[in-house]
């Protein structure tokens, strides 16, 4: 059977979805191909069930310490298959969500794999045959990444897992070793740690955390270490085996042993089997490549999200998705400015950032100005009891312009959008000044330090 | 302690009148003697204006905005309880327009007065007039006499200073993000020619940097509203000046010209030498041509001379006056005892002096008292050109871009750096053989650059 589309998307992740959405409101014809269910990994095995996670090990770890608030709770029990159970709930109801707009915007849900015939068909092999898609306009590929792992180590979801395996795991191991320190491991860790778990963080680079400013990396290992946390920087794993408790990985800076291993090296685009050749899509160091409206080398093929480049981060696969569907429509899209990308790691304290750390400036030559700002001296930082973490503020000594902010603490994934937006308007220093932030607020904090930047910090 | 007259100071030399741009001491203010009572722009410059008595400043007899002449009583400073009606009378007198000349308001209260009153106290800077809030076209502004297209009137009410000048985007509000302004500001960039790449026009930091790395191109004429064919935009103090006191130079000096090109080989690569050395200022090839010229003026004192009707006034120090080209104008800041300095010394005190030339923020003092001028157009690449005499001086240097030119060595053609000299000297203090020798002295200085040196 051939049915006919304008646009044919192969992949329902945010990217995929978002672009199939926006190609519907600008009145084009889109079939999504999927071969789980829609979302992708970000609401079904990533970004959302995980903050599920993470939000039971918060309330977890507030109710542990509820005697700080002069609160007497009894006996705390924490059943970590209940925590597991609410996320997979969670995450339903999102893919359900993602069903939903589907409907509401007339896109057509086609189950199923995709693979590109030429570049303008797609064969969709699902439960009930074979089917061909012809797309009159473009097609849009999303499918995505999936996990790495080390050379000469294989993820079997068992002993060694991927955070596809531990995000299903209703069974918590009593010990872990996490390879890899940077955001999904260090949230898996975090999550772990508040469950119980005995918590081996290993990283290759000099520190956890490694994209993000030294200063919030250095936090975020002495915190992790006060809640028992073993992190060894620096060390390389040249294997994994099974024994002693689990596993045991061997490093250049000694064994670690534990019941399981979390795998946590980063991911790979996924690309295999989609007929990439067959259409004429070339790659580009691991992923495929684009021009800045997201097509690929294959006229009217387009490639979004994690297949396409780093940051592999959803919101930049939103983005991209946005300007595929905006430029197939015969509009002109803003370019997407890949320096403007939030990050957020959601471990506690969070860590969000925005523009190059202080060192990454300085290498650029640039003379800046640092203004850094203790939550400690928070009033609502204080009166929450949350005070680990601070903002940091970098920016141009001569023009004040915000190059690049780090922030770890409380609700730091929301307050770094305040800095998003001034720098999409081309704010300085001045202007955040300028602006009055309510009190008590932890984004007083964001206001403080850009005083600090300029030497004029009140609360410090 | 008696009644002290304020009177608008003569501020530099050609000054004959003054206008009050703020003032910054209110009526009932205590001030002491050396307190900065208001600013005043000159025909140079925005200077400050001190008090020389102390007591409190009883009244302000023209508001900001006037323009008055030199001498005239601008306010009076006494005690609270002193009679200054007497002085106070004499106002007006000399005093020209001064629509502001004050009712006699009971003075010390004058502070209280100002909120009920407006019309009788200067106008508070800053504050916007009430009726440029209005949103008519009646309030549109009207200092350039540009007919204002009556679509902008509404949108820029509320900014007359923007109104006047075209700008990208709607209604002649100027789109562009405090990054991009700042940039700008720091560039020398003017905004009013960036084209705005940005949603809605909006001038962004990328559109700024282009402006700034493309060679400056005005456009061909800035859109005008239709059937307006030319606009009389009044002189500003500075141009005023400049039309009054050239033709003084121009006609009554006898001026002659003497040219002579300079091999700036030497001179180049000293400089670059100087420049690559780390914690120095930066040299210009105007701070050579400075410092060659203070040397050469101290061998030829007849150049270093001013025409005084029945005798020639020599002088025995360079001071050299430094053209600075302002938007509006020139400006001549001059550099004291240049003999006296070393390249260093002149190039960080010349770039201060320029700056702040730009900035009008030039003392009186640093604007008077040039014994010998130079002018430069290098930057603008003018081969070369003469100068008029800035009297009561006795010559200008007229100084050419550092060109690389075609020469002749001795195997054949090479590629040499030159730069065009054209003294101008006033016949009355000099001759022909006497410029050429200086000019010839300058040259050789050049050309051995260790001499500037040493």
């Amino acid at each position: 059977m051939t049915r006919t589309f304008d646009v044919v998307v192969v992949g329902s992740g945010p990217g995929g979805y978002v672009s199939a959405i926006r190609c519907a409101q600008l009145g084009l014809g889109v079939a999504v191909v999927e071969d789980d269910r829609p979302g992708g990994v970000c609401l079904n095995w990533g970004c959302i069930p995980t903050k599920a996670l993470l939000r039971n090990a918060e309330v977890l770890n507030l109710v542990q310490h509820a005697s700080d608030f002069g609160i007497t709770v009894g006996e705390v029990r924490a059943d970590y298959a209940q925590a597991v159970q609410r996320s997979r709930a969670v995450a339903d109801r999102m893919a359900k969500g993602v069903e939903f707009l589907f409907r509401k915007n007339k896109v057509t849900l086609v189950p199923g794999t995709g693979t590109l015939k030429n570049a303008r068909t797609v064969e969709v092999k699902g439960g009930a045959g074979t089917e061909t898609l012809e797309a009159g306009r473009a097609v849009i590929l999303a499918t995505g990444s999936k996990p790495r792992s080390l050379p000469g180590v294989s993820i079997d979801e068992k002993l060694v897992i991927s955070s596809n395996g531990a995000v299903r795991n209703e069974s918590r191991p009593a010990s872990i070793v996490v390879i890899g320190a940077g955001a999904v491991g260090v949230e898996f860790a975090d999550v772990y740690a508040a469950y119980g778990a005995q918590v081996t963080l290993l990283e290759a680079l000099p520190r956890v955390l490694p994209i993000e400013d030294e200063d919030a990396g250095a936090l975020i290992t002495r915190l992790f270490g006060r809640r028992g946390i073993t992190i060894k920087t620096g060390v390389k794993v040249s294997a994994v085996k099974p024994g002693g408790p689990g596993a045991i990985v061997e490093t250049d800076g000694g064994r670690f042993e534990a019941q399981q291993v979390l795998m946590a090296v980063g991911r790979a685009a996924r690309t295999d089997g989609i007929g990439l050749e067959a259409a004429g899509v070339q790659m580009e160091r691991g992923f495929v490549k684009i021009s800045p409206t997201m097509e690929t080398t294959a006229k009217g093929v387009y490639a979004i999200g994690d297949m396409a480049g780093a940051p592999l981060l959803a919101h930049k696969a939103m983005a991209e998705g946005v300007v595929a569907a905006e430029a197939i429509a015969g509009q002109h899209p803003r370019p997407i400015d890949y320096g403007n990308v939030p990050s957020c790691t959601y471990c506690r304290p969070q860590v969000a950032s925005i523009g190059a750390s202080e060192a990454k400036t300085k290498e650029n030559g640039r003379e800046v100005t640092v203004g850094k700002f203790p939550f400690t001296a928070s009033g609502k930082a204080v009166a929450m009891g949350e005070t680990d973490g601070f903002v940091k503020v970098v920016a141009d000594k001569a023009t004040g312009e915000i190059l690049g902010v780090h922030i770890v603490g409380p609700e730091a994934t929301e307050i770094i959008h305040e800095f998003a937006v001034g720098r999409t308007l081309e704010a300085t220093l001045e202007e955040i000044m300028h602006t009055i932030h309510a009190h008590p607020t932890l984004s007083e904090a964001a206001l403080e330090a850009t005083l600090a930047a300029l030497g004029q910090a009140i609360h410090i | 302690m008696a009644v002290s007259k304020v009177l608008m100071p003569k501020l530099s030399e050609a000054m004959e009148s003054g206008k009050i741009i703020k003032w910054l001491k209110k009526e009932g203010d205590r001030v002491q003697s050396g307190d900065i009572l208001a600013e005043v722009e000159t025909d140079k410059a925005d200077v400050e204006m001190e008090a020389f008595g102390s007591g409190v400043l009883r009244k302000i007899l023209q508001g900001a905005g006037s323009t008055v002449p030199v001498g005239s009583l601008i306010g009076v400073i006494a005690e609270p309880d002193e009679d200054i009606a007497a002085v106070a009378s004499q106002a007006g007198a000399p005093a020209a327009p001064a629509a502001s000349a004050a009712p006699a308001t009971p003075a010390p209260a004058a502070a209280a007065a100002m909120s009920s009153r407006p019309a009788a106290v200067p106008p508070q800077p800053r504050r916007e007039d009430p009726a440029a809030r209005t949103p008519s076209p009646a309030s549109a502004p009207t200092a350039p006499t540009r007919t204002a297209p009556a679509a902008a009137a509404p949108a820029t009410a509320l900014r007359p200073a923007a109104a006047a000048s075209p700008a990208p985007g709607d209604g002649g509000r100027l789109k562009a993000s405090p990054l991009a302004r700042k940039i700008a500001a720091q560039s020398g960039v003017d905004l009013h020619v960036v084209h705005g790449s940005g949603p809605g026009g909006r001038i962004v930091r990328r559109d700024v940097e282009a402006a700034s790395a493309a060679p400056a191109v005005r456009p061909v004429a800035a859109p005008v509203a239709p059937g307006v064919e030319f606009e009389d935009r009044p002189l500003s103090q500075i141009r005023a000046i400049i039309a009054k006191r050239m033709p003084l130079s121009k006609a009554p000096v006898p001026h002659f010209y003497v040219s002579s090109e300079v091999a700036m080989d030497r001179g180049w690569s000293l400089r670059e030498e100087l420049n690559a050395l780390e914690g120095q200022p930066k040299i210009s090839v105007n701070d050579l041509v400075l410092r060659a010229c203070a040397l050469a003026l101290l061998q030829h004192p007849g150049v270093n001379a001013s025409f005084q009707g029945e005798s020639i006034r020599v002088f025995y120090r360079a001071h050299i006056g430094i053209a600075v080209a302002l938007e509006d104008g020139l400006i001549t800041p001059v550099l004291r005892d240049v003999q006296a300095k070393s390249l260093g010394q002149i190039a960080a005190e010349a770039r201060d002096l320029a700056e702040r030339a730009r900035q009008r923020k030039l003392r009186a003092p640093e604007m008077s008292g040039a014994t010998f001028s130079i002018s430069n157009l290098g930057m603008f690449d003018v081969t070369e050109f003469s100068a008029i005499i800035n009297p009561p001086e006795g010559a200008i240097l007229a100084v050419g871009a550092v060109r690389k030119v075609p020469v002749v060595t001795a195997d054949g053609l090479g590629v040499g750096r030159r730069m065009m000299l054209t003294l101008s000297c006033d016949h009355r203090v000099m001759d022909g053989a006497m410029g050429a020798r200086f000019l010839q002295d300058v040259k050789r200085l050049l050309e051995e650059p260790l001499r500037l040196m040493v």
